[in-house]
């Protein structure tokens, strides 16, 4: 029990760090704020120009999805380097060679990472809001700030399994650009995945960012509670952090063999 | 038994530590290479010593101290501190040390230096109701109070160090490992290190440092293991190390432009023993080691000829002649053995 609290304090300050790092880089705030806001202006100039009947609704759909997609990228490359960039920096070591469990401070960084994220719904909202006359009607409003949680838990757990994943290849960060764009299509995030190939369903589905999506779309616009997708979110995230575990022992039993811990 | 009559566990110990990096060569055809930086290194640390490691670039003090710190593995031999295996035990060892670096990395720059401290306090856990109170013991040891609140990235090198050193520290560690602290110091903050070094062998910390500074080395460590080519040459107090050449004079003698000629011709007197060159900017420094007693300054400057000469000093062997002493014989043992093995193949 001592340990779950100590744990849980260890991601919590470890989270706390890592935003405050984020808000120091101008990188992170551009692609969390300034390239969001330039896709919704898009998506919404795009639905305006094919006459969508939908309207406010419509709006809505675009805003909160072209914030997903700013979501999923902070949490690409946020999350994508995480391990990398302490290793660049020298603090890799540092946090390897700490009494902490080490798989708790790299799911408090990317936790962080999928958290600073969030600007991205909240930027494009407001931008809809001022510039494209946006109501903000959401259908299940106390489910939403619920919807959003589990969202950055679903991301923070599948960054996690990216940044053991990606310490593995030396070219991580041109991976990280090859998954940015399929992620935003095939997760529904640009267009409903009604209108893609049936055979894109099934890796949707394993996706979390999929059913990350459909729960903030369900509680903001949606007919029903979409508790079915909160629930695919949370057990995506579990199955995600268990295996990002493994890879990380493999990682560092790697490093410490073959002296790649550092790079001084 | 009495616990008075235990024997006391070391804090830190290697035993016939190897440690072999895998690498290759060529682009096209690839072939792999073994490079063996650390070959059978042992030597026991008691607890409270300060234990200096010296040694050349590349000697193989860095991988012997990452091998004791947790972060590699070794190929061979086994290495404890306060008993516990560094390889099969990585939670209490790293309970038990703390490890500061010296360079500009290592620390987050974008946040402020308090910042840093309280993340790494947490990460070294420290429990959060005394995390306040040593954080500000840290920063009044390290003399940084006031300047806490500034980001890292304003700081100078020698306010990162310190930085580094109170981060070292956080968790009251037992063991301290110091990786070159004081590279890169101004004088005034390398001199400032040490009395902070000092002071924490003073508190009961055993301290195990790699310098690259004879007089650091000679004025702060108990007792001294010089490295070379991944191998101990020579373990004990820096006295016992000068005694090596305790019975040799040295004359320093400056120059401007010497020949490799005149070099050899210094090296060629029948009573010269070494003859050690340092390079400075504008001058070259010839260090001539003879018997003591010999009265050879005129003869050098004689077989000198046309070089321009500064200064002439004679002077006493100090543990940096002794460890150049060291570090010449041995890597000219290596290069015979090799020789040796060569012509037998």
């Amino acid at each position: 029990m001592e340990g779950l609290a100590r744990n849980t304090r260890l991601v919590w300050r470890v989270w706390i760090f890592t935003l405050r790092s984020f808000l120091a880089s101008e990188f992170f705030i551009l692609t969390a704020i300034l390239q969001p806001v330039i896709f919704a202006s898009i998506a919404f100039f795009l639905f305006q120009a094919g006459g969508d009947a939908a309207g406010e609704q419509t709006l809505l759909y675009a805003a909160l999805g072209t914030g997903m997609m700013g979501v999923w990228s902070t949490t690409l490359f946020g999350c994508g380097g995480a391990i990398q960039w302490h290793r660049w920096e020298g603090t890799l070591e540092l946090l390897v060679a700490a009494p902490s469990r080490y798989d708790m401070v790299l799911l408090g960084q990317t936790l962080g990472a999928s958290t600073f994220g969030f600007y991205s719904i909240l930027a494009t909202i407001v931008w809809g809001m001022a510039l494209f006359g946006m109501p903000l009607n959401a259908d299940f409003p106390l489910l939403l700030p619920v919807a959003l949680a589990v969202a950055i838990l679903s991301l923070g757990c599948l960054g996690m399994l990216l940044a053991t994943s990606f310490v593995l290849y030396r070219h991580a960060n041109a991976l990280s650009n090859l998954l940015e764009y399929p992620i935003w299509i095939v997760t529904g995030m640009v267009v409903p995945l009604a209108v893609l190939p049936g055979w894109l369903g099934p890796i949707s589905w394993f996706l979390s960012p999929t059913w990350a999506m459909e729960a903030i779309r369900g509680s903001a616009i949606g007919s029903e509670p979409p508790i079915l997708a909160m629930v695919l979110c949370l057990g995506l995230a579990a199955v995600y952090y268990l295996m990002a575990r493994r890879v990380l022992r493999f990682v560092l039993d790697k490093a410490r063999r073959d002296a790649t811990l550092s790079l001084a | 038994m009495t616990p008075a009559s235990q024997p006391e566990v070391p804090a830190i110990e290697a035993i016939d530590l190897v440690r072999t990096y895998r690498t290759h060569t060529g682009v096209i055809r690839r072939r792999p290479l073994h490079v063996e930086a650390v070959k059978g290194v042992s030597f026991q640390v008691p607890p409270g010593e300060l234990f200096g490691l010296l040694g050349p670039n590349g000697a193989g003090k860095t991988t012997t101290i990452k091998m004791l710190i947790t972060l590699l593995l070794p190929t061979s031999g086994t290495a404890r501190v306060f008993g516990h295996d560094v390889v099969k035990e990585t939670t209490e060892v790293r309970k038990r040390i703390g490890y500061v670096f010296g360079g500009d990395r290592g620390l987050y720059d974008r946040v402020s230096a308090l910042d840093n401290l309280r993340y790494f306090a947490e990460l070294y856990g420290v429990e959060p109701a005394d995390q306040k109170r040593r954080i500000a013991e840290l920063l009044d040891l390290v003399g940084l109070t006031g300047r806490e609140q500034e980001k890292v990235e304003g700081y100078s090198r020698g306010m990162r160090q310190r930085l580094h050193v109170a981060r070292g520290l956080l968790h009251d560690p037992e063991v301290v490992f110091l990786d070159e602290p004081s590279i890169g110091l101004d004088p005034v903050g390398a001199r400032e290190l040490r009395v902070t070094i000092k002071g924490l062998v003073e508190a009961g910390k055993t301290v195990l440092l790699t310098t690259h500074y004879m007089f650091e080395a000679d004025a702060l460590c108990d007792r001294i293991a010089v490295i070379n080519d991944g191998r101990i040459v020579a373990l004990g107090t820096g006295a016992d190390l000068k005694g090596a050449v305790a019975n040799r004079t040295i004359v320093e003698i400056e120059t401007f432009g010497v020949a490799p000629e005149a070099v050899e011709a210094l090296r060629d007197d029948p009573e010269v023993i070494a003859v050690n060159m340092e390079e400075r900017d504008q001058s070259q420094i010839l260090l001539v080691q003879s018997e003591r007693g010999t009265q050879i300054t005129q003869r050098l400057l004689s077989r000198l000829g046309e070089t321009r000469v500064g200064k002439v000093v004679g002077r006493e062997p100090t543990l940096e002649d002794a460890y150049v002493h060291l570090i010449a014989t041995t890597s000219e043992a290596d290069a015979t053995a090799a020789r040796a093995a060569a012509v037998s193949v």
